[in-house]
Order: C-alpha cells, then structure tokens, then sequence
C-alpha cells in the first residue's frame, strides 16, 4: 500500500500541469497520413478537388493519380488510380470543365479521358509561352482560375539565379483561350501560387538573391517583386521597363524611387517562421476549420509546417501578420488544397531539399476536432499601434499589461548576395493594452515602430478568461504602411 | 522611449549575446544534416557527424558556410550532387562561429572551438567570391586532412619504352632509381608522358587482422602483386574507366606486406589509381595522388519501359532534343523523341527507352540521353514556318500519340505507332490555306525511288518533285526513310513534303 500512496499524488499533480500549461496540435486539429498506392514514388507536386469527393494528385516524377476515400472516417479503405504518366514535373492543377488542367515545367495543358477508360487521352498544350532552357531549378507554379478564368504562372529563375530562358523571373497569366499576359516582374524563386479571399494574387518567393527573407508576396498586376534578374524580357512584349533597384539598399527606399515595387506582404521571418514557404491557400470553409476563417494559409517545405496569414490592405498596399499554425508533417509541404467541409490535404517531398518530416514523400489530411484553441487571430494596424483580436476572451489582468507585449523589430538588405542578416534593428514599446469590453480584443499604442520593418510580438504572460496560455505566442507583422486614421 | 539601432550591423547587435550553437544549428542547418548530423532522410543529404571535411583546419568549413558549395562531392566515401546555399549574408560572424563549433564538438567530432575573430578573417579573405564553392575549387585551397600513408620505404623506378601490354621489368634496366618518403604512388615523379613505364615497392602496414579490399585502374596497364602474388591486373591500352577497374579481397595478418606495383603507359591520357579499405574503414583509402572510387556515384538507374502492350511516355529534359520533349518508348524497341519546340521528331532509337534515375534522383539536373541503341538524330530546327503552335497530342487505347500543331486556320496532325520494328509515322493537314510544306531531313543524294516521280525546277532554284509510289532515302547510315507522298520540296539542301488541306502523307523509318 504504502507504494501507491507515494505514487498517486504525484501522477495526478504531473496531469494537471500537463492539462493547463501546453496546449498542443492534438487538442484541436487531427493529422492523418493517407495511404499512398504500394510501391510507388509519391512526391507529390499538386493536389487538385475533383467532384464525388475525389482528390487528384500528380507527383514530381509526373505521375497523375486519383484517389478515392480521402475524406472517408476509415482511411485504409482509400483507392487509387493512375490518370497519366511521367508528365513533366507538374506543380499546379484544377478541375474544370470535365477536365484537369496543369500547370507542366513548359506549358498548361487541359488533360482529358475521352472514351471513359479512367487514363487521360486528351493532352492539350493551352499554352507554352515562355521559356525553359533545359535547367532543373526553372519551375513553374500554377494557380487555379481567378474570376476570370485565368491560370497565373510564377517562372523561377534559372538556378534561381540568372535568366537564361523567355520570362524566367515573371509572373504570367494564361487565360481559357491560351494566350499569355505577362503580369509581374521582379520574381526569384517561388513555391507555390494562390488567391486570398478577395481574390488578389499572392506567392511565396524564397529568401535568396535580392531576398532577404521568404515571404508572401502580392502580385498585383504590373508590379515588380523586388528581383531584377528577368527585368529585360519585358522588352519581348513592349511593356515598360521594371525597376532596377540598388544593390544594399532596402526595400522601403527602393519603393519610394519606384512606385511599382509592391513590398512583400508578409514576411516569413527565416528560421523564425519557417525557411521555404510553399503552397498559397484560403480558408474558405467558414468557420470548418476552426476560428480562422478567410485568412491564408502557406505551406513550409524545410520545416514540414502551415503558417497562417492575416492580410489586410493599407494605403492600398497589402500587409499583415504571420502565425505558426500546423506542424510535425511527415516530409516537406509543397502543395495544399482545403476543401469546402474543412479537410485540409496536403502533399510533400523532400527529395533534393530536406525537410524536418524525415519520409521522402507524404499525403495527409487535417481536420479541426471542434475544440477552438486560444490564439491571436488577427493583428491590424491602427494609426498608433496595433489591434489583436483573439479567438477566446482574454483575462483583462494578463491583457492590460503593456510589459506583456514585449516587442523587437528588424529588416532586410535588398541585395544581390544570397539572403540578409536581420538588420536596423529597433525595439518598440507597447505604452498602452486597452482590452475590449468583450474582452475578444486588445488594443496596443506602440512607441518606436518602424515602417517597413517586420514587427514581432511575444504575448507568452496572456491568459484567456478560462486561464490558458496562447497555443503560439509569437507573431510577426510586416508594417508597409501606416493608416492616418 | 524610441531605441532605434539604425545603422548598426546584425552582427555588432547580436555578438552582445552568446549564441547557442546547438539551436543555431537545428534552425539553419538541421533539416537538412539533421539533428543527429547524419544527414536528413537517412543519409541523402551529407552528414557532418565524422566527415573528413569538418575535422582539421576550420577554414574549409568555414569557407563553406559562408559561400555555399554546389556540384559533386564525396563524404565518408559517398557521393552527392547538392546545392547548399550560402549563409554569410545571412549569419553574423558569432553565429556561424557558434555552429562550427558545436558541429565541430558533436557527435564525436574532435575539431576544436571557432571563433568569431576566425570567421571575420575568413569573411574578409574570399568577400570578392560571388558563387558557391565547388569541391575541387575549396579542396585546393583547403585540402582534407592526409592520414598517414601504409605504404613504407615505397622506391619508385622509371623505365623507357613502347608496350602494348605488360613488359618483363625485372629484365629491363630502370632509368631512375628514389625513395618516396611520402608514401604515395604517383606519376608526377616520371620524366615524360607517352613510352614509358614505372615500378613501385613497398611494405603494405596492414594496422590490423582481417579482410583488405583492394581496388586498382590504370590507363594503359599495370598490375599489382602483394606478398609475391599478382593480385590485380589491368590488361592491354586503355583509359582509366570504370571498365577497367579491377578489385580484391585479401586476408591480412597485422604487419608488414611486400608489395609491387608495375605500370606502362603507350601514349595519350595516362593515370594509376589504387585504393584500400582495411577491416574497420567504411571508406575507400588511396594510395596514388589520383582518387578511385568504389562506384561512379551516380544515381540508380529507374529504368522506363513499355507495359502491358502500352506505349510508355517520359517528358522531361532529353539529351540532343530542346527542352519540350517528349520521349515515347513503343511495346518491341522502338522509340521517339519529338520536340515540342519544333513540333519534330527529333530522335528515334532501338532498344531500351529512357532511365528516370538523373531526373527522379536529388534534384534532377541535367539532360538524360535515351537508353537504347542506333540513335538518329533525324533534324534540329521547326518543321513548320513560324507562327506555328503545338497544341498537345492525344493517346490512342495503346498509347501511341498523335501530336497536334496550329498555324493559322491550318491544323497539322502527326501520328506514331511501331510496328515490325519500324516506326510509322502519318502526317495529316486539315483546315484552310495554302500547301504546307513541311520539314523533314536533309536531303539525301542517294534517294531511291519506287514507283515515278517527275522533277519540276522552281525559279528560285528549288525542285519539287511530284511522286508516285515512294522514295526512299538513308539518314546517318543507320536508317532507311521510306516516304509515300504525292509532292515533295527540295530546297536549300533540305528536303519538306507539301501537303494541302485534305492531304496526308505516310513516312517509314526502319533501322539498317
């Protein structure tokens, strides 16, 4: 007897901390691998939603696959079938028109299965306008059609380096009667391409030349991304000439030359918020998958994460906030699809990039269990500061804390050398934590701010009124613009 | 209350704290050498734990953080094709010092502490470098840490001569008698290149009991005895190939073992490479100046074949074709790469159809050569005037495509089956305009005609030729092209078959 009453106490006393002080994924979000067909390379490249519940996918290798029983509760029971093969490293695709249109390494290309037998027959090249010299780094990420009908291409460098091929470094859109617009210029080496809720285009370009740090980053027609290496082919469509910014400068001067320099959206801080982003998608599920509906969600391929991403459009330029969201995949994210019942899919490689999730490919899917987690779920700025609001009530005790906001702040170098160390740094001070009186929300006035700079806040000491800790306490808001009221 | 470091580099900022190497390193560095440093997804990323390339000097790795390293590299004997991008922009001096120091102290790595002071210094001696190293480029700089060699009192002998294969040399004179104290086989110490040949002794300090692996080339030839037995031998003239590598395995007592290595070279390229792995190595150790592997280090091939009676497809960069290729492999050995660039078939081949492992292994670079055998290349440039579009293809129940292109109203069909071990091709125009002509080769002088054909010279010089019946004709020597059309164009030493609307012509290639 005497063990179990030593024992007992501290058993329960090691539960109770668990239960208030580490909220984690398991708790409000349920990860699921999907079986994959025995025996075959899945790297998955594409993810699109087929109608009667079937998900395409194709793979890197350029295999097309569709499966069956992806949103089924037993998911040993899925089935898969090959659609085509051996395409060329496809990393976009959609279902339109009894069709899957792809987006292939050279051109779109509408595949169809004519006489039924469930393997595509119909290959038709839409479009195949802009270049490729035969070099492996020169992707090319297709979206799904805008309102319009268009398909838009983001072109990775050659080696994510030079331009040796039409349109490297552009972003190109593909309307349904196949002809190309070039859009945007200024682009370095993206990983994935989609719309936000308003439906505005936005990538994700990896930090690198003329990158200082990954980023989201909005293509609003004839803008400039901020990389000058494809700059000569607007020359091939009489469009005027994009900026040639300065070497070790940054980007708040270099916008101010140059009006057409749209400045990132959001930062993803490297390291901090992951080191490679991907996928771009929208939570459109209303509220399916939990508390965030309409934000974007990015996909990281080094860390095998989602991020999530707050937008808002200040002095008509686009800024926001990153969060961490979803984490511990099984190989790299690359692409994402979120379906309208709130299943999240998402497929990974890390062949030739390695990745935390140490599996050379993975299919997955996400579902929210119902259970709302307390988290910041929005950050927009004000005149004097910024304006979290949260998914739960906040405990107006912890919130009204200035000292519980502690904040840093930083840039980047724009250059022509591989990346940037964090510099200009500054540090902010929150002088005032106003909290709402459905306490939902808080409101910060911030002394010390720097415009242009990405802006971390930490609210590790924040309690919700039901005493729990934020599941991700950090954020960083990327502060373009500042409104005047 | 406005604290604002303006001006100030991260690196003055940051070095205020100490860096935590071992964080540092899982965020910038883990994913990919993984925590453990073993290298991510087991091991096809390079490890850190127990490389050669982290022990020693500091400057190499260092040198390698700050610039990246790109291109083919050897670790712990095994081979990678990677790119790792430069972090010096990226990581102040203190951070980069923080990380080799921790991958330099972890996981049995013996090297000792980095300093920030080290990594300035190295910053500043190669800030005018633009690109990633490659291994050769920073192995001259900074060369791997030599063991000691196991070869002791090695004398070197030169000897004169013209062999084809392997001379008497105990019965020749030698020119040239030294010691190499170095313990190393080379070359460098003959006095020509061609008509010569060379003799090594030496004991072979085998460190321990057990199983030695040898492994020996040369370019011409030579052989090697150990212990008074010839246990290696290289035959004839040749390079120094994978081909002509040879290998053994021999049991060992710890000791002293005679060893003799006896080397000719005619003329051209020369080389010797002789490598050993004693019980406890996993990695191949040289004896000559000239590295041998154990394997070439390139990817496994994936082999791509036809199944179940179905033409098999592959698009991706095909050697001596454009980029927009795309590779079709029939059922019985014939294939055909066709450009979508310019709308041609642009190789055919017999025999195997493509290996996927360049393009599906790593990153996938390069451009991978068919398979097979007999490769044509049949012609280089568009088949259609400019302005032309591909538009795709379609795949019949057996997979054989029929490729699709535009120009104007004009609509150009080009369909492709094997069969007997020939490859049919059916050209068919549709739509509205004028004859087409189409490309198809070279014209050839030795063109045989089975049936009639009448020659109709053109003012600008050019021939057409109205056929009836079908003209054959060689390309490269290795194939016959058999052409049933009704109209075909010979201009500017190039040959096109002209179609209306309506028209069709049918073309045969069969292998010689």
């Amino acid at each position: 007897m005497s063990l179990f009453t030593h024992v007992l106490p501290l058993t329960l006393g090691a539960v109770l901390i668990g239960a208030a002080a580490e909220p984690k994924q398991s708790d409000y979000y349920d990860r699921q691998e999907i079986p994959l067909p025995e025996g075959e390379v899945m790297e998955i490249g594409s993810i699109a939603l087929m109608p009667d519940k079937k998900v395409a996918v194709t793979t890197r290798r350029g295999d097309l696959w569709i499966c069956e029983g992806a949103y089924d509760d037993d998911l040993s029971k899925v089935t898969w079938s090959k659609f085509a093969s051996n395409l060329h490293e496809p990393l976009g695709m959609f279902w339109k028109d009894d069709s899957l249109w792809l987006t292939q390494r050279p051109e779109v290309t509408r595949i169809q299965d004519l006489d039924g037998d469930g393997i595509g027959d119909v290959y038709e090249t839409i479009n195949a306008g802009w270049g490729i010299s035969g070099d492996y780094h020169e992707y090319a990420f297709g979206s799904s059609p805008d309102q319009d009908g268009n398909i838009w291409i983001v072109l990775c460098l050659t080696g994510s380096s030079a331009a040796k091929a039409d349109w490297r470094g552009w972003c190109v859109r593909v309307t349904p009667e196949g002809e190309m617009i070039p859009t945007c210029s200024g682009i370095r080496s993206p990983g994935g391409i989609g719309f936000n809720a308003e439906g505005d285009c936005f990538y994700t370009d990896n930090q690198g030349l003329w990158n200082g740090s990954s980023s989201l980053k909005w293509l609003k027609p004839g803008s400039f991304q901020g990389n000058p290496t494809g700059n000569k082919f607007h020359k091939l469509a009489d469009l005027p000439a994009p900026p040639e910014p300065k070497d070790k400068s940054r980007i708040t001067t270099e916008r101010a030359r140059f009006p057409d320099f749209i400045p990132p959206a959001v930062v993803l801080p490297h390291g901090l918020l992951g080191q490679s982003p991907t996928a771009v998608i929208t939570d459109k599920t209303e509220g399916k998958f939990g508390p965030f509906a309409g934000q974007v969600l990015v996909g990281e391929q080094t860390h095998s994460e989602v991020q999530r991403v707050f937008l808002e459009k200040v002095n008509g330029i686009y800024q926001g906030a990153g969060f961490h969201f979803l984490e511990d995949f099984e190989a790299g994210i690359v692409p994402m699809q979120l379906s309208d019942d709130g299943t999240l899919f998402v497929g990974g490689t890390n062949r030739g990039w390695a990745s935390r999730g140490s599996k050379p490919f993975t299919f997955e899917r996400v579902r929210w269990k119902g259970e709302t987690p307390f988290e910041m779920k929005t950050i927009s700025v004000r005149p004097d500061g910024f304006e979290i609001t949260f998914t739960k009530a906040v405990d107006p005790d912890t919130a009204s804390v200035p000292a519980n906001y502690p904040m840093s702040a930083w840039t980047y170098i724009l250059q022509s050398g591989y990346g940037s160390p964090q510099v200009d740094q500054a540090t902010p001070v929150v002088t005032e934590a106003k909290v709402s009186e459905d306490a939902m929300s808080v409101r910060l006035k911030v002394d010390g701010w720097v415009k242009g700079h990405v802006h971390q806040i930490e609210a590790k000491n924040l309690r919700s009124s039901a005493d729990e800790s934020l599941w991700h306490p950090t954020a960083w808001y990327t502060l373009n613009e500042i409104p005047e009221k | 209350m406005i604290r604002l470091w303006l001006g100030l580099s991260a690196s003055l900022v940051l070095s205020t704290f100490a860096q935590d190497g071992g964080q540092l390193y899982e965020t910038y560095c883990g994913a990919c050498h993984a925590p453990n440093g073993e290298g991510a997804t087991g091991g096809q990323f390079p490890p850190l734990a127990g490389s050669e390339w982290v022990e020693g000097s500091a400057e190499r790795a260092i040198q390698i953080v700050l610039h990246g390293m790109q291109g083919p590299v050897e670790v712990k004997g095994k081979a990678y094709n990677l790119i790792m991008p430069p972090q010096g922009m990226v990581l102040p001096d203190d951070q980069i010092a923080a990380i080799l120091t921790h991958v330099r102290s972890s996981w049995g790595n013996t090297g000792d502490k980095v300093t920030p002071q080290m990594v300035k210094q190295a910053r500043t001696a190669t800030a005018d470098r633009k690109t990633p190293w490659t291994a050769p480029e920073i192995l001259k700089l900074y060369p791997l840490p030599k063991e000691e060699s196991p070869l002791r009192n090695l004398t070197s002998r030169i000897y004169h001569g013209s062999w084809k294969k392997l001379p008497k040399f105990e019965e020749l004179e030698a020119r040239n008698v030294e010691e190499e104290a170095s313990g190393i086989i080379s070359l460098k110490q003959a006095d020509r290149k061609d008509h010569f040949g060379m003799v090594w002794e030496a004991d072979f300090m085998a460190p321990e009991d057990g199983e030695y692996y040898f492994r020996f080339a040369c370019d011409d030839g030579g052989r090697v005895l150990i212990d008074g037995e010839v246990v290696l031998e290289v035959h004839g003239l040749g390079p120094m190939s994978g081909g002509r590598t040879v290998a053994c395995k021999l049991d060992f007592k710890k000791g002293a073992h005679p060893m003799r290595v006896e080397y000719y070279e005619l003329t051209g390229q020369e080389g010797i490479g002789l490598a050993w792995m004693g019980p406890s190595d996993k990695v191949l150790k040289q004896l000559t100046d000239t590295t041998i592997r154990k394997n070439t280090g390139g990817p496994e091939p994936i082999p791509i074949e036809p199944t179940a009676g179905r033409a098999a497809i592959y698009r991706n960069f095909i050697a001596d074709t454009t980029p927009r290729a795309i590779g079709i492999g029939f059922p019985g050995g014939i294939n055909l790469a066709y450009s979508a660039d310019h709308l041609a078939p642009e190789l055919i081949w017999t025999g195997d159809f493509m290996d996927g492992g360049r393009h599906w292994t790593n990153r996938g670079q390069g451009n991978q050569p068919p398979a097979g055998e007999k490769v044509v290349k049949l012609s280089g440039k568009p088949i259609l005037p400019e302005g032309a579009r591909s538009r795709g293809y379609q795949l019949d129940a057996a997979g054989n495509p029929t490729f699709h292109s535009t120009l104007g109203d004009l609509k150009l069909s080009d369909a492709f089956q094997a069969s007997d071990g020939k490859l049919i091709r059916t050209l068919s125009l549709n739509g509205a305009g004028d004859p087409l002509p189409i490309f198809i080769s070279e014209a050839q002088k030795d063109s045989r005609v089975n049936g009639s054909a009448k020659l109709l010279i053109q003012p600008d010089g050019s021939t057409v030729t109205q056929l009836t019946g079908t003209m054959t004709l060689g390309i490269r020597d290795t194939v016959d092209l058999s052409i049933t059309a009704s109209s075909l164009l010979e201009k500017d030493k190039d040959l096109y078959i002209v179609l209306s609307p309506g028209g069709s012509a049918t073309l045969t290639y069969s292998w010689k």
